[in-house]
């Protein structure tokens, strides 16, 4: 802090044009304790959101018993693999996992392309309807999910595919919001590279696919990213299709630790600590278009 | 202007799917299903659990099996947090349950009262023994005409836990406890010599005021429907609440975790709960075995009933169900057998409801948590004395409103009578019932 005080003060016009005062106490110094406050409310709001977290990697290497009562753990304990070996035994879990990564990937696969492509088409091509039709599928964003249950339980029960993974995939394929965000993105997609394609020869589908869906990749990453999320963690739904203990997915197995005179936490614990590595693993590789396709669409507006 | 035709049609389309949605909800459109108890039983059946009742389940299903040739009993851990979600759904579209499901006692009155044709009548089967099932149990799983709807499965029989190194240090002899006045001073004894609080409960959640108001054999409603906590009984328990609270000998907790915590810490010297709660003990707090003792919960006035009801549940048969006879079968079999039962209790901690199970020899055993006292032994008599009292299809909203009350006079000091009865006005008005006696 001293050597970066002294350097400005030197020449304090070049560290920072903006800054009109005088050279007296180093405006590096004075920015830096001007900031404090901002980089103190950073660290307090890293800390609240780490000490979950960090919670929950304790929690999952104690037992349970020594969860309740105080003073509460705060270093690892030696439980982690008693309670692997009871998540994996209660609740078979890693055979809970591969079910949900298959439902995830393939509802990420099959909802990406349908949202892709519906969005596309709401925003590049003009049709007779098309504003009733966005119409209709942001109507559907506005039914609540629990109006829903009922009837769509009896189209699955009238359809024989309760207990069955087509029943959890399919009615939410066509996602209204990943619809609505891709055409948003398509809204701003430049029409004169597409022009171009077209004036070159290529098809419909040969301009989407290879000239669009290249540029529009950001935007894409996080699609991909959301659908997966919210597939991952889905709850209310697979619990009313699946009941089958080996077909349950990793949010409805856990909550069956959930017991009527004792909860399994450091169970409960470890099998959402694992549950959150998926989700990391898919952050890490999408990230850099993540934030691209985030900061994309702050700057389009 | 052209799109309004389009909107339209759409729109009457999803007007008829709704009314098509209504129609199949109200389900039974079939006749109800009148089970024989002679019948020859086969096929397959599957079953609905959750926690240490699915292990239950599984078990004697495989007993069930060798026992009747051609028959298939399948059970699935639904999870118990959230198996209601999957029930009412599935009774509300009239499909997608399966032949046996397990139901609380607290919620199967409503269930009961809102389905009245969601469920089997299990009385021909089941019928004959009702004189050996808990009372209370038997009428609360039962409709207003009689008819069992869901069989009782384990008891939720109250006792009074107290840690009894407590009780020795502040020189208190817990057989001497025999009525609530005596718990106040014991804990105000306790309080001064140990530094320790008498008892924590979830204020918020009613801290136990109907447990205490069933002990007096009184529900929220009497047998006419009308609202009955402005009753001296209601008020005397309410006042017990009260009491405690302002002497400082009760600590509020917060859910079910909250009083795990305070009874590891030592802040609970006594604990109102039903048998249950032993296995809550010996699976999250193992290190305090030795420490406690059970003795009766304490009477209003000597001479009183020493228990109540809290939790325990039973199994029902849906009127969906593919094979009901086989499914009310294999409930007949599971809970109307005293070894069945009891060795229910055995391996896996279920207290049964039905009476012959509790002359087993497994009840009499001196048990090591509690320094060697046969507590099963005094859970086992007092169940046939647990207080039948009547549920109606307000319940659950009664419930949110005496839990208010209960706050007002706990945490804030409200005069207990005039907030009962502030209570049963507001239930008067939400549920068009009258208040008894007025």
């Amino acid at each position: 802090m001293s050597v970066t005080s002294t350097l400005t003060s030197v020449n304090p016009r070049t560290t920072d044009a903006r800054d009109s005062r005088p050279a007296g106490a180093g405006p590096a110094l004075r920015r830096g304790i001007l900031r404090a406050p901002v980089y103190l409310l950073l660290a307090v709001t890293s800390v609240l959101a780490v000490v979950p977290f960090l919670w929950m990697v304790v929690a999952s290497t104690h037992p349970t018993s020594e969860l309740f009562g105080t003073p509460l753990p705060v270093l690892p304990g030696g439980e982690l693999w008693a309670n692997l070996a009871r998540l994996q035994e209660s609740v078979n879990f890693s055979q809970v996992m591969l079910n949900s990564l298959g439902i995830a990937v393939i509802y990420t696969v099959f909802s990406s392309i349908v949202s892709i492509m519906c969005g596309y088409g709401l925003a590049t091509y003009r049709f007779r309807g098309r504003g009733i039709l966005l119409g209709v599928v942001l109507v559907t964003m506005m039914i609540p999910m629990q109006v829903l249950l009922v009837p769509l339980f009896q189209m699955m029960a009238s359809a024989g595919w309760i207990d069955s993974y087509q029943a959890v995939i399919l009615p939410f394929l066509a996602n209204a919001f990943g619809i609505f965000l891709m055409r948003q993105g398509f809204l701003d997609f430049p029409v004169s590279l597409i022009e171009a394609a077209r004036i070159d020869g290529a098809s419909e589908f040969r301009t989407f696919y290879r000239i669009v869906l290249p540029v529009a990749r950001p935007q894409i990453a996080a699609l991909v990213i959301y659908t997966f999320i919210s597939q991952w963690n889905a709850f209310i739904w697979p619990l009313l299709m699946l009941n089958t203990e080996d077909r349950y997915t990793v949010p409805v197995a856990l909550n069956t630790m959930i017991g009527m005179s004792r909860v399994d936490y450091s169970g409960l614990m470890l099998g959402s600590l694992l549950a959150t590595l998926p989700l990391m693993l898919l952050f890490l590789v999408f990230q850099k278009q993540f934030v691209s396709g985030l900061l994309g669409g702050a700057v389009k507006g | 202007m052209r799109s309004r035709t389009l909107l339209l049609p759409a729109a009457s389309l999803a007007a008829a799917a709704l009314l098509a949605g209504c129609a199949m909800g109200g389900g039974s459109s079939a006749a109800p299903v009148v089970l024989d108890p002679d019948a020859k039983v086969s096929d397959e059946i599957t079953v609905w659990s959750w926690d240490v009742a699915a292990t239950a389940l599984e078990r004697l299903g495989a007993e069930f099996e060798a026992d009747h040739p051609g028959t298939t009993v399948n059970v699935v851990d639904v999870g118990y947090d959230n198996a209601y979600d999957k029930l009412s759904v599935g009774l509300q579209a009239g499909s997608g349950l399966p032949d046996v499901v397990t139901i609380e006692t607290d919620r199967a009155p409503g269930y009961i009262n809102e389905f009245p044709a969601g469920f089997v009548d299990l009385t021909p089967v089941l019928g004959d023994a009702e004189a050996d099932f808990d009372p209370f149990k038997w009428s609360a799983q039962s409709d207003a005409d009689g008819a069992l709807k869901v069989a009782p499965w384990d008891s939720g029989t109250v006792g009074l836990f107290f840690r009894s190194d407590y009780f020795v240090d502040a020189g208190i002899d817990p057989a001497a406890i025999e009525t609530w006045d005596d718990v106040v001073s014991a804990g105000e004894t306790i309080k001064q010599t140990t530094g320790h609080t008498l008892l924590s409960l979830d204020v918020a959640t009613g801290a136990g005021f109907q447990m205490l108001l069933q002990q007096q054999g009184q529900g929220l409603f009497d047998d006419e429907g009308d609202i009955t906590i402005t009753s001296p009984e209601a008020v005397e328990a309410l006042t017990l609440l009260q009491t405690m609270n302002e002497k400082g000998l009760l600590k509020n907790v917060k859910g079910w975790d909250g009083r795990v915590t305070s009874a590891k810490d030592g802040d609970s010297a006594v604990t109102p709960e039903a048998v249950w709660w032993i296995g809550t003990l010996l699976g999250d707090a193992p290190e305090l075995s030795g420490t406690y003792g059970v003795t009766e919960l304490p009477a209003f006035e000597i001479g009183g009933v020493r228990t109540s009801n809290s939790g325990g549940s039973g199994l029902a048969v849906p009127a969906q169900a593919e094979n009901p006879q086989l499914a009310a079968a294999f409930v007949e079999y599971a809970l109307a057998d005293a070894d069945r039962q009891a060795s229910m209790m055995e391996h896996e901690g279920l207290f049964p409801s039905y009476l012959p199970a509790l002359q087993g020899d497994y009840f009499h055993e001196p048990q090591e948590y509690f320094g060697g006292q046969p507590v099963y032994e005094l859970f086992a008599e007092q169940t046939a004395n647990i207080p039948p009292i009547t549920f109606t299809t307000d319940n659950a909203e009664a419930s949110d409103i005496v839990a208010n009350a209960v706050v007002a006079a706990v945490l804030n000091g409200a005069d207990p009578e005039s907030a009962l009865q502030d209570a049963a006005e507001q239930i008067a008005t939400a549920t068009g019932r009258e208040i008894a006696g007025e």
